[in-house]
């Protein structure tokens, strides 16, 4: 018995040692090698493709991560239109639920997975994924293809980590303001401008809230994602939700706080425990204002094609803080990287330069999105959508755009840690006071680790 | 005289040769426990020492992993509530099992129909169970609270939403549904008591109360001591129910030892200190195994 002991202990520590050996390449090893040959090859590939892109050599599958694609119309139609210009490319969707989208993609990557381009949905993401080295720098095709990164409005620098950027931005979407014109008209109220403080907005708030029980209308609607209260913090540009006082998010959580006691807003609680959408109780006219991300335009203008909506919307600019310019917002990026382990990086790099390029930005507008690259031009393409309120133009002008979350190593860890205060904070469990206390000392030492 | 021959060779070799077949006949589950249950656990119980993020190099910690556990606030919150929540549901859900057991055993009319009905909890799917308690408890809408505030309460407590109130509802939300599935063995031991020790009771002039006390619980010890076990086991390594019905929440109020570990895994990747917690919560529920097992001798009878 003692030899077959011995023997299966020797198979399992066998077992163990080709487990670890296969996690053992470190990032700086592979990047600086991948440059090596990406250099060399990006010089044939730039002469190529300058040339000629429908004669590519022989004909190439690119796979890509996105979600829900049945209801995110733009996928396929900047795929239809690349592969219009690119015979021989052939780009299959990967579908992955938005809700756990994140977490499927960093399993896939870590269990070695080849997807050629992944879609970076959120910054927590990005960061994880570039301090992993499962998506490469792009600099070297950037400058081998002389790109311009100022087109983007400052979007590439938000991406740069340590003088690399990991990915290019496809759509950039800023917080805006969405009413129902209807409510206001029936209650004799004022629209709201393209010039409001977060005071004014409160006081508006309060005038539309009326009814009670099932027939309530809410003056405006916060969402239950912590950003919903923590932009208009970040608004002046003195601070970023990384920070190590959180005292300044105060005056706006005191605000939203006071807006639920009175009634004016659905209560956190009830929208947590319902998994309530903020896309309903706006459609469902329940609520007069949505201050929300401008991706929602898409969804409202097939909404009211469809007939699933009768009422008259527009949208202004964000509300800002008092003596901070009138269109400063917060804005949220969706990227596309190149994967580590892809083979196929050079083809990658050439869809990626279209998507997140001009052409790829008119596709994008068309069907309602806002692309990263904005200039008149393409704003126009976006006002001229059937169905965009006439007053979106100039509300989607921004003076300033700040990343809601930014770039940062240990942005996983401080999310957790800020989700779960804020939830406290509109929950009741504790005062504002208390929860900003609470965050300020547990962000401190998770980052002193 | 003619000694069997029993040491030879070729007795030897048919000893092998009956071991070899009686080592293929397990070999399928050997391998697949081998390699999916023993090999991670022996990985994870080395990766607790180690620092690794998933995707770059394994380094050495030592003990650092669990240094940091002693300074982590929320390891602590999850250690007092996974406590919180097994001293809540592990007698609670006994009790009920037990007591629907007695009743189920009566002869009563539709008794197959309400043991089927009690049983379906346990495998009902988790995520619609969760879903379904989320609705029913809703702090403005839902029917509990709606009942409540017709019965004259003005406040009734929010339920999900309140840090006071979450993990009584998740108790209670595990309690129903883990109850059938030890009724089930609770009624499999119940049969197996003999009628004559009622019987011999009766003659000694026991009432109902005193037949339970004195001839129930006792014959019932050995199913009584196995439920316990697998509740306690269970109840410790809770994490689906809990991670769909509130996510951990509000805040931390009902975050447990295993959502830590999910968290700093795959939401922080730090896959070494992540394995260091479930080493320590490996240890606990080893421990408090070996002192239920130890005290079995004081208790447990088997006739």
């Amino acid at each position: 018995m003692k030899k077959y002991y011995s023997i299966s202990l020797l198979v399992i520590l066998m077992l163990i040692l080709a487990a670890c050996g296969g996690g053992d390449t470190t990032p700086t090893d592979t990047s600086s090698a991948e440059t090596q040959q990406v250099e060399t090859a990006v010089e044939t590939a730039a002469e190529e493709v300058a040339v000629e892109p429908e004669t590519a050599n022989e004909p190439v599958t690119l796979k890509m991560t996105v979600w829900d694609i049945a209801t995110t119309p733009y996928w396929q139609a900047v795929v239809d239109a690349y592969e219009a210009q690119n015979p021989d490319v052939k780009v299959e969707l990967v579908e992955i639920s938005s809700q756990e989208y994140q977490d499927k993609v960093n399993i896939m990557l870590s269990g070695g997975d080849d997807t050629d381009i992944i879609t970076v949905k959120d910054i927590p993401g990005y960061s994880a994924m570039l301090t992993r080295g499962q998506i490469v720098p792009l600099n070297s095709y950037v400058a081998a293809d002389g790109l311009d990164l100022s087109v983007y409005s400052g979007a590439a620098e938000e991406l740069t980590f340590e003088g690399s950027i990991y990915a290019l931005p496809f759509r950039s979407d800023i917080w805006i303001l969405y009413y129902n014109k209807d409510l206001f008209d029936a209650a004799g109220v004022d629209y709201p401008t393209n010039d409001m403080t977060w005071e004014q907005f409160d006081a508006i708030a309060r005038e539309m809230t009326s009814g009670s029980g099932a027939d309530t209308v809410y003056g405006t609607h916060f969402h239950t994602w912590r950003s919903t209260v923590e932009l208009g913090t970040v608004q002046d540009g003195q601070n970023t939700v990384i920070a190590t006082d959180y005292n300044f998010m105060k005056p706006m959580y005191d605000m939203v706080v006071a807006m639920q006691n009175d009634g004016t807003i659905m209560d956190y609680g009830s929208l947590k425990a319902g998994q309530v959408h903020y896309s309903g109780v706006f459609k469902n006219e329940q609520v007069a204002m949505l201050p929300m991300g401008s991706w929602f335009i898409g969804s409202l203008i097939t909404a009211k094609n469809e007939g699933e909506i009768d009422f008259n919307w527009g949208v202004a600019k964000y509300p800002h803080p008092t003596g901070v310019a009138a269109g400063t917002t917060a804005g949220t990026l969706t990227s596309l990287a190149i994967n580590t382990n892809s083979q196929n990086k050079d083809a990658a790099w050439d869809f990626i330069k279209f998507y997140s390029g001009p052409e790829g930005a008119k596709v994008l507008a068309a069907t309602g999105n806002l692309p990263a690259v904005r200039n008149t031009e393409i704003l126009d393409v976006f006002s001229a959508l059937e169905g965009v309120p006439p007053e979106a133009n100039e509300a989607l002008q921004t003076a300033a755009v700040r990343l809601e979350l930014p770039m940062h190593p240990k942005v996983g860890a401080v999310e957790q840690i800020l989700n779960e205060e804020h939830e406290l904070i509109m929950t009741n469990s504790v005062s504002v006071d208390e929860g900003l206390a609470e965050m300020t000392s547990r962000i401190t030492e998770a980052l002193n680790q | 005289m003619n000694l069997p021959r029993q040491n030879t060779a070729s007795a030897r070799r048919r000893t092998i040769k009956d071991t070899l077949i009686a080592y293929s006949f397990i070999l399928p589950n050997l391998l697949g426990f081998a390699i999916f249950t023993l090999v991670p656990m022996v990985f994870s119980l080395v990766l607790a020492f180690m620092n690794w993020d998933g995707a770059n190099v394994v380094s050495w910690a030592g003990l650092g992993n669990f240094k940091q556990l002693l300074r982590d606030t929320t390891f602590r919150i999850a250690l007092i509530n996974t406590f919180y929540y097994v001293i809540g549901t592990v007698p609670l859900t006994m009790a009920a099992a037990l007591g629907l057991a007695l009743l189920l055993n009566q002869p009563l009319r539709g008794r197959n129909f309400f043991r089927t009905t009690f049983f379906f909890p346990y495998v009902a799917s988790l995520v619609a169970v969760a879903v379904v308690w989320n609705m029913l408890f809703h702090p403005a809408v839902g029917p509990v609270n709606q009942l409540l505030m017709t019965l004259g309460i003005e406040n009734p407590p929010r339920w999900t939403a309140d840090v006071n109130w979450a993990m009584p509802t998740v108790i209670l939300a595990s309690i129903w549904k883990g109850m059938g599935y030890y009724m089930v063995i609770y009624l499999a031991a119940l049969q197996g008591i003999p009628a004559y020790l009622y019987e011999a009771a009766e003659i000694d002039g026991a009432n109902a109360w005193q037949k339970f006390r004195n001839v129930t619980l006792p014959m019932l010890t050995p199913a009584t001591f196995f439920v316990s076990i697998m509740i306690t086991i269970a109840s410790f390594k809770v994490f689906d129910l809990i991670l769909v019905m509130t996510g951990g929440g509000p805040g931390r109020a009902t975050n447990v030892l295993v959502i830590h570990t999910y968290n700093t895994a795959f939401k922080e990747f730090r896959f070494g200190y992540s394995s260091a917690i479930a080493m320590v919560l490996f240890v606990i529920v080893l421990v408090i195994t070996i002192v239920q097992f130890r005290m079995e001798k004081r208790w447990v009878s088997y006739m």
